[in-house]
């Protein structure tokens, strides 16, 4: 071929400039096309190629694009042989359950024993009634309500290094004679904390592998909850209740749920964990509640003891009361049987009322204007029948009136255009000046002084002048024939005819009898 | 913002880590710590250029005959100083061995050696301090007197944050 004789010089002159490297650009190519030895080739490198990506600064990338890989690996592995994957996690699952199974029959066992403690008391009403109101879960109102723990300071540690990556204290309680927890330097308490566990961990051989899990001093306790990567630790006032611990587990969990990369990658840089400290903050449990509940359980207690207190003082203020009101109605009832004039027959008291019933003189005291005034009348019911009282102070005015009625009622009849008295009137004269005579002397008893007044009348007939003259006679003659029967003539007073009266005009003569008349009127005065 | 950081303090028994430490630290723990627990823990706060560090500083009980030194303690750590007395030269040895623990046991990691009683300077019996190898930082430091301290601590702290 033409290009034959053409090319070989110069695939001479290639041999001779580049043979040496053709072998080994061949032997490169073979090994690139050939993919048993590409693997070979990786594998040679691809251990140092994932811990130079892990090392010194994690890549996530690399883990990221491993996980699906892995967890398929996983799911495969546990499909083809579960047993495989079973033994290799046991030792690690078979202790962790124990654990978890010690931990929460400790936790029923507190619990039991708690329930059986507060099922009965007061308290326990006092929560469960609570737990209604509010809707809240009875255990967390207890948890809540249980005065005799506080969370009063909190830290997130750093499993590895045992550095301080968040840290909560409880506020100072108002009222400063309460006492207040106060530790050394917060990253130095989280530091030595560590290192306590691993001189616990150190000096005991069973406990490797271990964790602390409380730590006790007097009434301050260290509740300890562990995650792979972090520890939440919260020094504790007082008996810490059972669930304490798993409120802190529960964080601790979250927390590192939300910052695994951060605690994984941790070189000395916390405020990546700044926004974990709502976490800390919600295992501040009893912030501020011991004082508040000191509050609540002095209101809950003032509530329990105080209401019945209050109900006893209040029957017994009652029954002191009515005991004084009904003795203040006794009394009075008393009083107004010494009461002239009144005579009590029933007195007894029904209900919130009074009732009095009995005689009464119509001229004796009224009984509601007897009435103390600290017994209010609207409670006094009165029933009195009228009687007439023989006691002097009312009989004698009762005398009194009556002759002074009847006399009154007396009336001399004349005869026309005549001031006489007639004969058949002397009868009815006798009568009505012993009558007088009576009456002075009742008058006198009575510390009265009676006058009579006697007033000459007349028919209309006959003149306006003579008919004047006849009314005064006729009262002249009536009062002169008095003095003769002995009635004293100062009391006597006699007086014409009285204008104010209307003037007799009978036609009839039966009734102009009744206007020829001298009548009279008494006249009292002290 | 704050970085945080571990650092361990080791050496033989009586070469002055607790004295070295007491000189540079504001809050100290009893110094009781060191002989139940092992460790004992303080805290001093630097700055490195112009990043604030915080040093939690742990000061790990002096190894001898009897007690081993708890490499458990440097879990975390991200650096250490070892301490010798110049004025013992086995001090130096034990320096050696108890770097070379660390690092097989821990890892690498930063660190400095501290030739401590430099006010005893006459006394020493270590006359020059044998290149042991590369990043090996070494200082003479006084305790007593304050001398080299700050200058230690602060080469480590940048060393912490190379």
């Amino acid at each position: 071929m033409p290009t034959d004789g053409r090319d070989q010089p110069l695939a001479e002159l290639r041999a001779i400039l580049l043979g040496p490297d053709r072998a080994a650009w061949e032997a490169m190519r073979q090994r690139l096309d050939n993919p048993a030895r590409r693997a070979e080739d990786v594998a040679g490198v691809l251990a140092d190629a994932v811990r130079l990506r892990s090392r010194p600064h994690p890549d996530v990338t690399l883990r990221r694009a491993l996980q699906p890989l892995l967890e398929e690996a996983l799911q495969l592995s546990v499909q083809s042989n579960p047993r495989m994957l079973a033994e290799a996690l046991f030792p690690i699952f078979g202790k962790a359950i124990r654990r978890a199974i010690t931990a929460e029959l400790d936790a029923l066992l507190q619990s039991v024993s708690q329930t059986l403690e507060q099922s009965f008391s007061w308290r326990s009403l006092e929560w469960r009634w609570e737990a209604l109101r509010t809707g809240k879960p009875y255990a967390e109102i207890v948890v809540l309500r249980s005065l005799l723990y506080r969370v009063e300071q909190v830290f997130l540690i750093h499993r590895g290094t045992g550095l301080l990556l968040q840290h909560a204290s409880a506020k100072a309680l108002p009222g400063a004679n309460e006492k207040q927890l106060e530790t050394r330097d917060p990253d130095m308490v989280s530091s030595m904390l560590t290192a306590i566990q691993d001189f616990v961990r150190d000096s005991v051989k069973e406990a490797e592998g271990e964790n602390l899990e409380t730590v006790r001093l007097g009434e301050i306790s260290v509740v300890l909850a562990y995650g792979p990567d972090a520890i939440l630790a919260g020094f504790v006032r007082g008996v810490a209740p059972s669930g304490l611990n798993r409120v802190f587990q529960e964080n601790l969990d979250a927390i590192e749920q939300k910052t695994a990369e951060a605690l994984h990658s941790f070189s000395g840089d916390t405020s990546e964990f700044a926004s974990c400290r709502p976490r800390l903050e919600a295992c501040l449990l009893g912030q501020g509640r011991q004082d508040q509940g000191a509050s609540r359980s002095w209101s809950a207690r003032a509530l329990l003891f105080g209401l019945p207190a209050i109900l006893i003082l209040a029957l017994i203020g009652w029954w002191i009361y009515s005991a004084a009101l009904e003795r203040r109605w006794t009394d009075y009832a008393h009083r107004l049987e010494s009461e002239p004039g009144i005579v009590i027959t029933h007195a007894e008291k029904r209900g919130s009322r009074f009732y009095i019933s009995g005689l009464r003189d119509p001229m004796a005291a009224d009984p509601a204007a007897l009435l103390p005034a600290n017994l209010p009348s609207a409670q006094a019911d009165f029933h009195w029948e009228p009687y007439d009282s023989v006691a002097p102070q009312f009989a004698l005015p009762r005398e009194f009136a009556s002759l002074k009625r009847e006399l009154e009622r007396r009336a001399f009849r004349f005869m026309t255009g005549s001031a006489e008295i007639p004969p058949e009137q002397n009868f009815l004269l006798e009568d009505v000046g012993a009558q007088i005579l009576s009456l002075i002397q009742a008058g006198a008893a009575l510390g009265q002084s009676v006058r009579i007044e006697v007033r000459g009348n007349h028919d209309p007939a006959g003149t306006e002048e003579f008919n004047a003259m006849l009314s005064r006679a006729r009262a002249e003659n009536v009062r002169s024939a008095l003095i003769k029967l002995s009635v004293p003539a100062d009391r006597l007073m006699a007086l014409p005819e009285d204008r104010a009266r209307e003037t007799c005009s009978a036609v009839e003569e039966q009734e102009r009898m009744f206007c020829r008349s001298a009548s009279l009127r008494v006249i009292e005065a002290p | 913002m704050t970085l945080k950081k571990k650092i361990c303090m080791v050496g033989q028994f009586a070469v002055g880590k607790t004295s070295l430490v007491r000189r540079f630290v504001d809050q100290i723990y009893d110094d009781r710590y060191l002989a139940t627990v092992g460790v004992k823990i303080d805290r001093k706060d630097i700055s490195v250029g112009s990043s604030p560090l915080i040093l939690m500083l742990w000061d790990l009980a002096g190894e001898d005959d009897l007690e081993q030194l708890k490499v458990s303690h440097l879990r975390g750590a991200s650096g250490y100083i070892v301490v010798a007395d110049g004025c013992r030269a086995a001090s130096l040895a034990k320096a050696f061995e108890l770097q070379k623990r660390i690092a097989e046991q821990v890892g690498e990691l930063p660190f400095v050696l501290a030739l401590n009683k430099a006010d005893l300077r006459e006394q020493w019996e270590i006359q020059a301090v044998p290149a042991s190898g590369p990043g090996w930082t070494v200082f003479e430091t006084s305790a007593k007197t304050g001398a080299g301290v700050q200058e230690m601590f602060a080469a480590l702290a940048e060393k912490l944050l190379a």
